[in-house]
């Protein structure tokens, strides 16, 4: 209706009064709806700000205002835990694993899109499938078959390799997601390439990754928000060895190690939350066109 | 030919140079070895923090009288870390953890190694460990692990608040146990929970059946292994009691009261703070509130029974030790676990810092025990031949948690006929050890 | 002689082009293979190996101590007729996928809606509820778990001031899942922007001839809006039923922390999982602790089999029944 409303008709009449209050008042309905939306989802934030920054009496008591503001636990947080070492590792999974998304993901996205080839229908519906499947699913086997694998004595089972390893082989959203947008790109494009002498390698790398920056753009965002976030399968592999917990490990064990002081929990909570939403205010604009390419192309 | 000769010749000396190498090499090793640097052997504890501190203490001791070898400690460790490692292949030299249920897993799947052969070799009798540690450090005929140092669980009671509620002394039956925690109990205006007499709540701190289950005498398997929970009065007596004392706190006030207390290992203990004035609990909490609380006053006892010759045992368990299969370094771990589990001075050291109870029956009259009134109390439940322990299954800890999971049902009201409910319980129990078995389905 | 020099030329010319165009043939499947080459490795190796071991792994008794042993039904025939807790998880999963997943259409559909005909200050609006979005799920859940403490959260605390006396939250075995399913609904921010820009994308157009043929607002969402957006309801249903069939972490981590809060022994820590009274239990958690808490991946493989099977149905049952309701082909 807002849409309907700012169109601009080359003549308007301006509607009678009674439908001006009409659409006065169902905007303020709506505006007082979403006001208390928000308010409902910024409560937990502030609940976990305040929280954060009370001391450990308080925190365990039913106080909902921190009294005196305990700014000091932003920084204890670093020395009861080894959040550094957390994030590292988290950086390191998080990296490694989205280069090797959108390395992997797109000659195969482009294969499935562009190029016409016997059993290309085919293996799409493979990647379907495997879009859908639970992880769990496949876990057990994955899990035994890298516990016994000890190329050159290495040990894979107690590091994040197992768990980044997968990424450079491709992943099928990713892969779904590309191929719906190459399949978008018109093919003069590409024509106007294969005339100027270019081979089929040359037009994906240079003509069509350039077209589809946003969407790689957007893969590359999503896969690292998910491996930033990732739990079960990090847990899985380095649950025992704490050298190479992730941060979502971490702040789950964070409340057994140092029995339970949740003002430190809670500033912990925050600091692991804070990356993330400072990578969304500087790309706020790919963040939002890369969910809605993933919902309105899909 | 002369090319050939030079050949031969070059061949001739090249073997020479290679043989000479090699004797060489095979000669050195004697004298590398005593070059060599100490081998290292890793050993995975329970413990953390200050107890982690104190077995520190005792490992660097025998670093220092054994220079052949460095010992590296590791804490914090549980039994799902000592499994994974098993697993993947990377398991310590020495192993321990702080319980012994999943003694049949190690012990029947060969993860932990047979230790006999070793203690006949060293000639060490096992008669020297009290029975009940005998128990839970065997199964399948194989002796996987050794106790070092044991828990009992006694009463732990608030002196202050006795005094100002009038009772005089600890409670020795069940019926003065819950004539005492209805009298400690201290309700808010508005009906919520402020002091809690005693919580029996199962899940609750250390609140498991096992360690209630033995005040009412209550046995878990037949000889062939089979469960018997049905069968055993204790059980239903236990299960009947509990759930009325948890109605009469009213079973959301009390969840609600757990939801707010502070944490077991934490100084803001329940106990330690005066919010729960009777609590079941370890003899380490004596340590413990040595060093956060040390002007709580406060009193220990045996467990009130429900029948009265059973009075004075307890429930035992403890921290075993072992050595992890296709690890390096077995002679000399076996060594180190030799001296953690038989040496006195060691026990005694141990038990002093940690607050546990040594583990040889000759280690618990040693001289180098500091007494003390508190801790005694578990001295003397441990030798006390009717305490009991946990039973060893094939299933391992799934078979305890199972009984628990049960129970917690039981005490929200969640089930209505307890007899046929334990008679399910047991054919569960019994199918869970046959599927762990790889036996199938009855 | 111009004739002979023609017809071999021709015929020179036709094979040069067969071999040209077999070779142009070779050399496109050649390109295709290096192409797909990484998506062939990853799905035999990570996809397909693991799904034929998991099903011959299901036959078995494995607890990577000891080497495989054959044991045929037994684990199929433990987990149809003797696991005590597996109808529970399938019950508290699909108890999970009927309640979140249309909550989480509804309110992110209905945010999307407000957002939409709203005006003034959509921009702050739109980023207030994609944040929560952002928060790691670890994250999330124990601020939920805090929040939501019976004792001494703030939640409680507020509504004890109005008089009410909250509910048990997390600790009661009726809330749990409702509060797993609050947490799911803080999150709806990816969502929500997937709606609200297939709600702006709606044609102006169909409005207006609607309008023009006497429908009111109502009747507008009803006609126009729905039917236009169904394929992105479509798609939001089928992510929320997958996300649903594999929730793990949000259940693991909340009842670690509600049972912690009226602490165990630090050792028995199997027991937490599912707190309070299995009413967390979903069905890949109680795959968890039976693979790599009870040591038991045979059984678990058999879980893992039963898993794939439910979803291929459920996700065939969505994508059948979908024709009848999703309009395809929209004008854009």
């Amino acid at each position: 209706m807002a849409a309907a409303d700012v169109a601009a008709p080359l003549v308007r009449r301006r509607p009678p009064a009674r439908v001006r209050r009409r659409r006065l008042l169902l905007a303020i309905a709506n505006h007082s709806l979403l006001i208390a939306a928000a308010i409902a989802f910024l409560a937990p934030f502030l609940f976990i700000t305040l929280t954060a920054l009370m001391t450990n009496d308080q925190a365990l008591s039913a106080h909902l205002w921190p009294r005196p503001f305990a700014w000091h636990n932003f920084i204890s947080v670093f020395t009861k835990a080894p959040l550094w070492r957390w994030t590292l590792n988290t950086l390191e999974y998080s990296v490694l694993a989205t280069i090797g998304v959108v390395v992997s993901s797109v000659p195969v996205a482009y294969a499935l899109a562009r190029l016409r080839w016997r059993g290309r229908q085919t293996m799409f519906m493979v990647v379907l499938v495997a879009l859908m499947l639970p992880p769990q699913v496949t876990v057990v086997p994955l899990y035994v078959m890298w516990a016994k694998f000890h190329p050159f004595g290495f040990n894979f089972i107690g590091t994040l390799w197992p768990v980044i390893i997968p990424n450079w082989l491709g992943d099928a959203f990713s892969i779904f997601l590309l191929r719906q947008f190459f399949l978008t790109i018109p093919e003069e494009y590409m024509d106007a390439a294969r005339v100027d002498g270019c081979g089929e390698l040359r037009i994906l790398t240079t003509v069509v990754v350039r077209l589809a920056k946003p969407a790689i753009a957007a893969v590359a965002l999503f896969s690292f928000l998910y491996t930033f976030n990732d739990f079960f399968l990090p847990l899985l592999y380095t649950g025992e060895s704490a050298h190479h917990w992730v941060l979502s490990i971490g702040l789950s064990e964070f409340r057994s190690l140092h029995q339970v002081q949740w003002n430190l929990t809670m500033a912990a909570t925050l600091l692991v939350m804070a990356p993330v939403i400072v990578l969304f205010f500087l790309a706020q604009r790919a963040f939002v066109e890369g969910v809605t390419l993933t919902g309105v192309k899909g | 030919m002369r090319r050939m000769r030079r050949a031969a010749v070059l061949a001739a000396v090249l073997a020479f140079a290679a043989t000479a190498a090699a004797l060489s090499a095979s000669s050195s090793p004697a004298a590398a070895a005593s070059r060599a640097a100490p081998t290292q052997l890793t050993v995975w504890v329970g413990w953390s923090a200050r107890e982690l501190g104190v077995f520190n203490k005792v490992a660097a001791e025998y670093d220092k009288a054994h220079p052949d070898v460095t010992v590296k400690v590791v804490g914090s460790i549980n039994d799902q870390k000592i499994v994974a490692a098993i697993r993947a292949g990377t398991a310590p030299d020495v192993v321990s953890s702080f319980n012994s249920y999943n003694v049949g897993v190690y012990c029947g799947t060969g993860g932990w190694i047979d230790l006999a052969p070793y203690l006949k070799q060293s000639n060490i009798s096992v008669s020297q460990f009290p029975a009940a540690t005998q128990y839970y450090t065997q199964y399948g005929g194989k002796r996987c692990a050794l106790p070092l140092l044991a828990d009992t669980y006694g009463l732990y009671y608030n002196k202050a608040l006795f005094k100002s509620a009038g009772i005089a002394s600890a409670p020795k039956t069940i019926q003065e146990l819950t004539a005492d925690a209805k009298k400690l109990t201290v309700r808010n205006p508005d009906g919520s929970l402020k002091v809690v007499g005693l919580d029996p709540f199962i899940g609750f701190y250390e609140n498991v059946p096992e360690r209630w289950v033995t005040a009412f005498g209550g046995k878990w398997n037949d000889a062939q292994g089979n469960a018997i929970l049905a069968s055993q009065p204790g059980w239903t007596k236990w299960l009947t009691w509990m759930k009325s004392l948890i109605d009469w706190y009213g079973y959301n006030n009390l969840v609600r009261f757990q939801a707010g207390l502070g944490d077991e290992f934490s100084a803001s203990n329940a106990f330690e703070a005066g919010k729960v004035a009777m609590n079941v609990d370890g003899e380490w909490r004596v340590a413990f509130i040595q060093a956060e609380h040390p002007t709580l006053a406060y009193g220990t006892a045996p467990m009130p029974t429900n029948d009265p010759s059973l009075y004075g045992s307890g429930y035992i368990n403890g921290t075993i030790i072992g050595i992890p299969k296709n690890g390096k370094h077995t002679a000399q771990a076996w060594d180190l676990v030799k001296y953690l589990t038989t040496n006195d001075h060691a026990l005694a050291e141990l038990s002093n810092g940690l607050r546990n109870v040594p583990s040889t029956t000759a280690s618990t009259h040693s001289k180098e025990l500091t007494p003390d009134a508190h801790f005694a109390t578990f001295l003397k439940v441990f030798a006390n031949p009717k305490s009991s322990t946990s039973p060893i299954t094939a299933s391992g800890v799934s078979y305890t948690n199972a009984v628990q999971s049960f129970v917690t049902k039981w005490q929200a009201g969640s089930v209505k006929n307890l007899a046929s409910s334990l008679k399910t319980l047991d054919s569960q129990l019994d199918a869970q050890v046959k599927q762990a078995k790889g036996g199938g389905v009855p | 002689m111009e004739v002979a020099r023609e017809t071999t030329s021709a015929a020179v010319g036709t094979g040069e082009r067969r071999r040209a165009r077999r070779r142009g043939a070779w050399r496109r499947r050649r390109l295709v293979l290096l192409l797909m080459s990484p998506w062939l490795v990853g799905f035999s190796v990570f996809f397909g190996y693991p799904l034929v071991m998991s099903a011959y792994l299901s036959f078995n008794h494995y607890d990577l101590l000891s080497p495989p042993r054959w044991v045929g039904l037994a684990n199929y025939r433990y987990l149809f007729e003797v696991d005590p807790q597996i109808w529970m998880a399938v019950k508290n999963t699909l108890w999970l996928i009927a309640v979140l997943v249309p909550l989480q259409v509804l309110f992110a559909f209905g945010i999307a809606l407000m957002l939409a005909r709203a005006r003034a200050g959509v921009g702050v609006f739109r980023t207030i509820f994609y944040l929560p979005a952002l928060a790691p799920p670890v994250a999330a859940t124990l601020g939920f778990v805090y929040i939501l403490n019976p004792a001494t959260g703030p939640i409680n605390t507020i509504l004890a001031h109005l008089g009410i006396q909250g509910p048990l939250w997390f600790q009661d075995p009726a809330w749990a899942k409702p509060s797993l399913v609050a947490l799911g609904l803080w999150g709806i921010g990816n969502t929500m922007i997937i709606f609200l820009a297939a709600v702006l994308d709606v044609p102006r157009q169909l409005y207006e001839s609607a309008e023009i043929d006497g429908a009111g607002p109502l009747q507008r969402l009803r006609w126009v809006t729905l039917p236009t957006i169904s394929p992105v309801i479509l798609f939001a249903v089928i992510l929320g039923v997958i996300q649903g069939l594999q929730y793990f972490t949000q259940a693991y981590v909340a009842a670690g922390v509600a049972a912690g809060q009226a602490s165990q022994a630090a050792d028995v820590t199997s027991v937490s999982l599912g707190y309070p009274q299995d009413s967390t239990l979903f069905y890949p958690v109680l795959l968890y602790q039976h693979g790599f808490v009870d040591f038991q991946m045979g059984y678990a493989s058999a879980m893992a089999m039963l898993l794939l099977a439910v979803s291929f149905a459920v996700t065939l049952v969505i994508v059948v029944n979908s024709r009848r309701w999703v309009h395809v082909g929209t004008v854009r």
